[in-house]
């Protein structure tokens, strides 16, 4: 008799089908909560989006458009390259050592404030003399795989 | 002795090593105690476990600690920890009384790290005997539970609770592993990323990304135009600091050392947590809190014990439970993975050693630190100086090395890198909550397992209430936690309303 009810509550999982039971459970989860989100802000959705939209675009507030999209490219690039170069060179880490001397001085570039000689110089030599301690004590002395 | 013959030089060399770039890190602001441990992470690879812990562990405390340099003496908390030690630090600088105001402190400090590492020592063993004796269904009660306080106590609930669902969600993408009896199936992905996303995202990229990269592009979008360092910095003139400053203060160290290591304990709530809240009880219940916000050494002791009293409780649920208690024992437990270290009710008595040597290495952490911190302060209150520009290209290129030497050169890795780095700035601008999102991410495969095995053995539903006392009490605990939640909404609304009608 008591069982009876407590059936009610009877799962079975075939194991076929096991890698998916969960996911379901967790994605409608997400889908009730994030109906949720909308219903209870949907009014502050649209201006917040249109807010977002004028202060990327440059009309409002301080958003630095070169030094974030310029980063965003940069880290793209010294990825896309590294991945490149290192099918050229592949497991000696010449590929991170020559993209990471580049990509640190143009990161560096973009982001100094003002350039002066004295600057240029600091980071000229900070592009060129840590990629290289970091790659030799990485690559060569600890032999930590590097791209 | 097998433990003594791992106490060599090297061992402690490491911790002092980590201990003092944690420093420099913590002191840096806007580079904090995790982005510490993400970026010296290729190091560890080369080490072996011990010397591999006591790098992090070192890293771990430094960076903790060092947050109090930018908070005293530019106004600017180092790490969100710090956020107290503003109050009553900045006011004693502007004074002259940097040094005192540094000094007080790196003496609290100390004090909360071992009372933290105390409790860490006496506590783990008996929660981790207790916590042995769970089945599926009660480690799947804690995971739960965790996930409860964690968005419990975020500021907005509902979005806590989508993060760390979110979390979840993410962490199950891949295969459902055969190794922890599944079938082996992919899910949650087109066909096309199954060549990359066969294992899903590896965790340390993601945490990487998301706490590394995204941070730089936060700060890039500001332009760097406010950095810090060009205001005049008085460390001495005034007052000097003397131990005498304690006297009267041993209650407000325990207690506040005490509030530390508790929210340590709590899954996911950070840091400013447990100052604000040490903070806030010293002003209530000394006797003399009037000099409070102007330049009180007491506020500085409050805050500093309770931050540096986190790292221990933050261990506590992560080697007895397998749980990580903040954002920075989230990356170390990818790093104890990798490693070979399984952290769980197991851990402890199945390494015995490494777990002495560990406590062993979080004292030596806390010692190394004070002594570093003592007598090189003025040297450190310079770093703060060191521009942006120079810092941040640096930082990304470890970075790239943590993620692309975990798996031994996988390239997708890297990008999962740049995918979370996004990720993480767009969430922070929408109102995710990081926090949860991590813990949910690295519990939502554990829990997937407890979850589907303890139906496929049981059959039914009911079995999570009525499995044993431990799964009933586990469940009124999480019952309390929302009945908190929603207590402490209520109360701050109406404070808010009675305001509005003042």
């Amino acid at each position: 008799m008591d069982s009876h009810w407590l059936s009610l509550f009877d799962v079975t999982i075939d194991f076929s089908q096991s890698h998916l039971f969960f996911p379901r459970i967790v994605t409608t989860l997400l889908g009730i909560l994030l109906v949720m989100i909308l219903v209870t802000r949907y009014r502050r959705i649209v201006p917040a989006l249109r807010h977002a939209g004028r202060v990327v675009g440059g009309r409002e507030g301080n958003f630095d458009r070169k030094r974030f999209f310029g980063t965003l490219v940069l880290v793209t690039l010294y990825f896309y390259l590294m991945g490149v170069l290192s099918d050229v060179f592949p497991n000696t880490g010449y590929s991170f050592l020559i993209m990471s001397v580049l990509f640190v001085f143009s990161l560096s570039l973009l982001y100094a404030e003002r350039l002066s000689r004295r600057i240029l110089l600091i980071i000229t030599l900070n592009a060129l003399i840590a990629p290289a301690i970091a790659w030799y004590v990485l690559a060569q002395l600890f032999r930590i795989t590097l791209p | 002795m097998d433990i003594l013959s791992h106490l060599t030089p090297m061992f402690f060399t490491l911790i002092a090593a980590g201990t003092l770039i944690g420093i420099i890190f913590g002191a840096i602001p806007g580079m904090t105690a995790t982005m510490a441990v993400a970026v010296c992470l290729p190091l560890t690879y080369a080490f072996g476990l011990v010397n591999g812990i006591a790098l992090l562990l070192g890293l771990y405390v430094g960076g903790i600690s060092g947050g109090m340099v930018p908070a005293v003496l530019l106004n600017i908390p180092g790490t969100p920890s710090s956020i107290t030690t503003t109050f009553d630090g900045y006011p004693m600088a502007q004074r002259g009384e940097g040094e005192r105001a540094l000094k007080t402190g790196i003496v609290a400090s100390i004090f909360g790290g071992l009372f933290s590492a105390a409790v860490l020592f006496f506590f783990a063993p008996v929660l981790a005997d207790f916590a042995i004796k769970f089945s599926y269904v009660e480690k799947f009660l804690i995971i739960l539970l965790a996930l409860t306080v964690i968005a419990s106590l975020c500021s907005n609930m509902l979005m806590g609770i989508f993060s760390g669902v979110l979390g979840v969600w993410l962490s199950l993408i891949g295969t459902y592993s055969i190794t922890e009896g599944g079938n082996g199936e992919p899910r949650l992905m087109f066909d096309f990323m199954q060549y990359y996303l066969i294992d899903g995202f590896s965790l340390l990229p993601v945490l990487i990304g998301i706490f590394g990269l995204s941070t730089i592009l936060l700060d890039a979008e500001n332009g760097f135009a406010d950095a810090p360092g060009q205001g005049r910095i008085k460390l001495k003139g005034g007052a000097r600091f003397s131990f005498s400053i304690f006297k009267g203060q041993l209650v407000n160290l325990i207690r506040s050392s005490g509030i530390g290591t508790f929210v340590g304990m709590l899954p996911g709530v950070g840091g400013s947590a447990a100052s604000v809240l040490a903070y806030s009880q010293e002003k209530n219940f000394s006797r003399d809190s009037s000099q409070m916000g102007k330049g009180a050494p007491q506020g500085i002791v409050a805050s500093e014990s309770s931050n540096n009293a986190l790292t221990g409780g933050a261990l506590v649920p992560l080697l007895s439970l397998g749980i990580p208690g903040d954002s920075t024992t989230a990356i170390l437990i990818g790093a104890f993975t990798l490693q070979g270290i399984q952290v769980g009710p197991l851990f402890i008595g199945n390494n015995m050693d490494t777990w002495y040597l560990m406590i062993i290495a979080l004292v030596a952490a806390n010692v190394l630190m004070f002594g570093i911190m003592y007598f090189a302060i003025r040297h450190i209150a310079k770093v703060i100086e060191v521009p942006k520009y120079i810092l941040y290209p640096l930082i990304v290129m470890m970075c790239v090395v943590g993620a692309y030497a975990i798996n031994y050169g996988i390239m997708f890795d890297v990008w999962t890198l740049l995918i979370f780095g996004v990720f993480g700035y767009v969430a922070q601008k929408i109102g995710l909550e990081v926090v949860p999102l991590i813990i949910g991410f690295i519990l939502g495969k554990s829990a997937e397992v407890y979850f589907v095995k303890s139906i496929e053995s049981y059959g039914n539903l009911t079995i999570f209430f009525t499995k044993s006392p431990i799964a009933a009490f586990l469940w009124v605990l999480i019952a309390v936690s929302v009945a908190f939640a929603i207590y402490l909404r209520v109360r701050n609304r109406r404070r808010g309303a009675s305001s509005l009608v003042e």
